[in-house]
């Protein structure tokens, strides 16, 4: 059972003045990466859980603005970073955003970092520190700590040379001369606070605050909050425009999540179906049959929508025109207007499309005169 | 009862009366005559041979433009080494944050991760070390019934456990002579597409076929479970292993004189059998054979390692999936410098993206593709010296090995799949070979299907 325990309002204030203060301080040692998500800092709640690390204490702090929306988060790690038999205090406080990036890391007053025979960090060394923490994909992720430095020994073992090899490879992932350090600070912020990082924030989620999570810059921030509407939080009217305006051609993850994001309930609306469709004409091959396959959800299909569909098919070929007559059968499309264009199929040269048109018509039951001679063409031409 | 007692009293009073060769028959069962091979003559406008992961787009859009198609695949699935050679990544499908391949391969892809509920990578994390990250994930076992699914839904008439075992073109046609299990049929089409990965109907054909004098090794995969990597004391298990190794017990090339690399992959693409060849029965067993036995070899010393006495094998592929065998030589043969600069060719029919990736005995270091550059693949490569509407599709693209490298990969193959499948179509409705019809119409079709071709091969 995890336990949860919210510092009360006043040592919560406390703790507010003294760390927003902190952000001012200019001789404190702290590297950051740029806040991607316009929102101000103004309180602090501090959160108890059980991490299961050396990290030395188990608070996560949560910054909020005065919407009350997360802000960002940090830990404050004291920990040893040990190798061949001798251990380091590392003394630190790790910052996340709202959606568990790392944002930067910030060392107590007079602290500083020291690389294997205690020389200080470089400033480039410390920014090069807070690139490498900022890569997710580091392969830091599944390197063991034993991996970490060549062991001479093996090097001169004579077998080829991928241990050593693999050794040269960790270069490229930490500060020379600090591998550990670099390991240990990496799992710390991918390990089990970036977790606990997601779930705070999942627990304040609100249209506006993810209107705010979609402003930012970081395309992983914008999918997290693409992520997190469906079926979590109203899809506002502000909200429902900017989902929207992700459905573009140049940006298909951001396109596809966004679609994704509608629910059947809201494609209950329709106004939202019209304004969904209106992204159709202008979208590429692959996000056409995302929104197509998307109106299967709907409980009802706008008749607007239906007639512009049907007219598609009069040119759609193989995916499009297959997902078009399933979204027709599933809302059992059978009118005349519509019936007409399918039947028309029937005459393609096309054997598919004319054959899909069959299918279609065969259990669709459209009450018109044409259509069934149509069909009865089509089912005497091929011996049916 | 007594009626039934004197019936089969009867039955064997009979079966008496006939002679011993007659067995005593139970109840619903029947004396059938020894099964004939009956010899059949098939025509189709469109034979695709070969349906892996090129084949079944190439079949797929040929049956989609309204051709009667025929499948024939010497395996019980669709999918080739995505499937069944167990390479379930496909990649890549978008080059610096634009989509590249789409089309059937794509629609197939993401219909098999919509249905599994994975999710797509995002695409606009860069490439260079991040490029596996773009491949995306299936579950192979999902994707080779959804294929199969999408392909009997356009009409494919799909034959499995069939082989060609020649073919010769007359008078506009092609005659391709298949053998299966229990089947001897003659196929006769109009156009032939080679997807086989080994040039295998192509050489049938008569055709010339390039090919290394080392070919990249293959690989078994598989997947271990049932220990801790990170607890692991890696300086001593590297030690056991090179003992082994020195005394023989293990082959030093089989994982790459890598064990961390075994262990630390589970398995995953780390295998490599020297020499690996898919192209007759007898090679493909040898590679079969080979790297089932270094993985049970391996397996059993594995579990003599502390920490790892619980390794278990969760999963292995049924066949051992093959990198390299054999090229066609083509109109054009795509070069490294082609694909380096990213040469739009005037007949370009897909693009392609992918590092250059050569495997070695120890592994590969993938030589990454300057920004923005997409290589593309002209028609003329998919198409023998020589022929007459006979086109292929899939790694034994005519290219140079280093292009080649790059180019096999499965979104390519896609690419390459949905084109040849189209330019087949086109010829066989015109009548044409399909170097002569006219890029306007491929790349009309190719789109109206979805496809990505690229934008400067405008020439009629
Ligand atoms: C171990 C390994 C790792 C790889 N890693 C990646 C990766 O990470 N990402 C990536 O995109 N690509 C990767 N590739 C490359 C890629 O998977 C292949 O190059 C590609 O799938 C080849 O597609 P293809 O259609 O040409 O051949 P295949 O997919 O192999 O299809 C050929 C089909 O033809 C059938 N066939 C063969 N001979 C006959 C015959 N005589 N008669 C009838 N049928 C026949 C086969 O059974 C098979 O179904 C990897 C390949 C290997 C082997």
């Amino acid at each position: 059972m995890r336990s949860w325990l919210s510092i009360g309002l006043l040592n919560a204030v406390i703790l507010a003045i003294l760390l927003l203060s902190a952000y001012r301080k200019q001789d404190k040692i702290r590297y950051f990466q740029s806040q991607t998500i316009p929102l101000k800092p103004d309180t602090i709640q501090a959160f108890v859980s059980q991490f299961k690390d050396d990290a030395g204490n188990d608070t996560l702090f949560q910054v909020r603005s005065k919407e009350g929306y997360p802000v960002s988060y940090f830990r404050k790690i004291k920990t040893s970073v040990c190798f061949d038999n001798k251990c380091r205090l590392l003394d630190i406080v790790l910052y996340w955003n709202v959606t568990g990036r790392y944002l930067g890391y910030e060392l107590p007053e007079g602290e500083f970092l020291s690389k294997t025979e205690h020389e200080p960090f470089k400033p480039a060394e410390y920014a090069r520190l807070n690139d490498l923490l900022a890569d997710p994909f580091s392969p830091l992720a599944n390197y063991s700590y034993e991996e970490l430095v060549p062991k001479a020994d093996l090097a001169a073992s004579g077998l080829d040379a991928v241990s050593s090899a693999t050794s040269k490879n960790v270069l490229d992932y930490v500060v020379e001369g600090a591998v550990y350090t670099t390991y240990k600070m990496w799992h710390f912020v991918y390990g089990a606070a970036q977790k606990e990082v997601i779930k705070l924030t999942e627990k304040r989620l609100s249209p506006g605050f993810l209107l705010q999570v979609l402003e930012s810059q970081d395309s992983s921030d914008k999918i997290w909050a693409l992520n997190h509407i469906r079926g979590q939080v109203e899809l506002t009217p502000a909200l429902r425009n900017t989902v929207l305006s992700f459905i573009d051609n140049n940006r298909f993850n951001l396109a596809e999540r966004a679609i994704n994001a509608l629910s059947p309930t809201e494609l209950k609306s329709d106004s939202l179906q019209k304004m969904l469709f209106e992204k159709y004409p202008k979208a590429n091959y692959s996000l056409k049959n995302l929104i197509v396959t998307k109106y299967k959800e709907a409980p009802h299909l706008h008749s607007s929508v239906k007639t512009a569909l049907a007219n598609a098919l009069k040119l759609a070929n193989g995916e499009l025109l297959t997902n078009i007559l399933d979204l027709f059968k599933q809302h059992r499309v059978s009118d005349r207007e519509t019936g007409r264009i399918i039947a028309d199929l029937l005459q393609s040269d096309n054997n598919f499309l004319a054959q899909k048109a069959f299918i279609y018509l065969k259990s669709a039951n459209i009450d018109d005169q044409r259509v069934t001679e149509q069909l009865n063409a089509y089912k005497t031409k091929h011996h049916l | 009862m007594e009626k039934i007692k004197r019936r089969s009293a009867l039955t064997s009073l009979g079966a008496l009366s006939f002679g011993m060769a007659v067995p005593t028959l139970s109840k619903g069962e029947r004396l059938r005559a020894p099964y004939k091979l009956v010899q059949q003559t098939l025509k189709t406008d469109i034979l695709v041979i070969g349906g892996g992961t090129a084949g079944v787009v190439a079949a797929i859009q040929a049956a989609r433009a309204g051709r009667k198609t025929m499948l024939v695949e010497n395996g019980s699935q669709l999918g080739g080494t995505t499937t069944t050679g167990g390479v379930n990544y496909p990649g890549i499908f978008f080059a610096w944050g634009k989509q590249v391949i789409g089309g059937i391969g794509w629609e197939m892809v993401q219909e098999a991760v919509a249905l599994n509920d994975d999710t797509l990578p995002d695409f606009s994390i860069p490439h260079g070390k991040n490029h596996p990250r773009h491949q995306v994930r299936l579950n192979g076992q999902l994707y080779a019934m959804l294929i199969e699914e999408k392909a009997v839904a356009a009409g494919v008439q799909i034959r499995f456990y069939e082989t060609p075992t020649s073919a010769t073109f007359q008078k506009g046609s092609w005659t391709v002579q298949t053998v299966g299990k229990g089947t001897s049929t003659q196929i006769i089409c109009n156009q032939l597409i080679d997807c086989t990965g080994n040039a295998y109907a192509a050489s049938l054909a008569g055709f010339p076929l390039l090919r290394e004098s080392v070919t990249q090794p293959g690989t078994l995969m598989f997947r271990l479970e049932g220990y801790d990597f990170k607890s692991l004391d890696l300086k001593l298990i590297k030690g056991r292993y090179e003992e082994a190794i020195q005394k023989g017990e293990l082959v030093k090339t089989d994982f790459r004189n890598n064990i961390v690399g075994l262990l630390k992959s589970a398995g995953d693409n780390i295998q490599h059998v020297m020499g690996a060849d898919s192209t007759t029965s007898e090679t493909h067993t040898v590679a079969n054979l080979k790297g089932r036995s270094s993985l049970l070899t391996t397996l059993r010393f594995l579990r003599t390692l502390p920490g790892c006495e619980k390794i278990r094998l969760a999963d292995v592929q049924n066949e051992t999936a093959v990198r390299e065998t054999y090229r066609i030589d083509g109109h054009y043969k795509i070069t490294h410098e082609d694909y380096v600069t990213g040469k739009v060719f005037d007949d370009a029919v897909s693009y392609s993206y992918y590092p250059i990736d050569v495997h070695d005995e120890n592994g590969v270091i993938p030589d990454h593709l300057k920004e923005g550059v997409v290589p593309t693949v002209p028609l003329r490569a998919l198409v023998p010296k020589n022929s007459r509407n006979f086109l292929v599709a899939g790694r034994m693209v005519s290219s140079d090995r280093l292009a080649n490298s790059a180019l096999r990969v499965q979104a390519s193959c896609m690419g390459m799949g949905q084109a040849a499948g189209a330019a087949a179509v086109l010829a066989n409705l015109q009548n044409k070979t399909p170097l002569d019809v006219s890029m306007k119409d491929l790349r009309k079709m190719i789109e109206e299907h979805g496809g990505i071709v690229p934008v400067s091969a405008q020439k009629g």
